[in-house]
């Protein structure tokens, strides 16, 4: 599994990291995390506003700080 | 443009259906000009229509999603609707524009752009 974090370095894009690399602790899931801070690959994503989560290639959320627990939703596959 | 959620700035993406008739040409030259007066970003309606993730996410997490349909057809309004996405559409035959047979130029480009920005505006409350 492959998850990226898009954002170019603000506290929101760090908060999104923190919980995202928490959630994939709290699952003892092996995933590559990445972060991606050059504007035009994230733009190349059609993302419009970070931070931004995507998850092997397909961006689930934009714009928000998503809790480890969301995060941990999102990995289940829910929303 | 991507830009950083960190702000409290409300975000408005805008699309045009930029379609083959001469009003879908129009929409698309209104968007540009919106966009060049800063009423917000402009994103790909035909990337949404491919429900590529990152255009679809950004748009459901827009403030305002702005959607210029030059026709009837409503291409634009349809796609939103099929995603189940916030959006709010301007028909731009309501301007005035006759489908086929209106001339595309600077000055109706600028007349219809000032006209939807009002609207715009106005819906802000």
């Amino acid at each position: 599994m492959k998850l990226q974090i898009l954002g170019t370095g603000c506290p929101k894009c760090r908060a999104l990291e923190t919980n995202t690399k928490a959630a994939v602790s709290e699952l003892g899931l092996e995933a590559e995390i990445e972060k991606v801070t050059d504007i035009e690959s994230i733009m190349a994503m059609g993302v419009m506003m970070t931070p931004a989560l995507a998850i092997d290639g397909i961006v689930r959320s934009v714009g928000r700080v998503l809790t480890k627990d969301q995060v941990i939703s999102y990995l289940g596959g829910g929303e | 443009m991507a830009g950083c959620n960190c702000g409290a700035e409300k975000t408005v993406i805008i699309t045009a259906c930029s379609g083959a008739a001469k009003t879908g040409q129009l929409a698309d030259q209104v968007a540009r000009k919106l966009r060049a007066e800063s009423m917000g970003s402009m994103s790909c309606l035909a990337a949404l229509g491919a429900e590529l993730s990152g255009y679809v996410e950004s748009a459901r997490s827009a403030d305002r999603n702005i959607v210029l349909d030059g026709c009837p057809v409503a291409c634009g309004a349809q796609i939103y609707a099929r995603l189940g996405l916030r959006h709010e559409e301007y028909l731009l035959t309501n301007y005035g524009v006759e489908k086929g047979k209106t001339e595309i130029t600077d000055e109706l480009v600028a007349g219809i752009a000032e006209r939807v920005k009002t609207d715009i505006e106005m819906k802000r409350g």
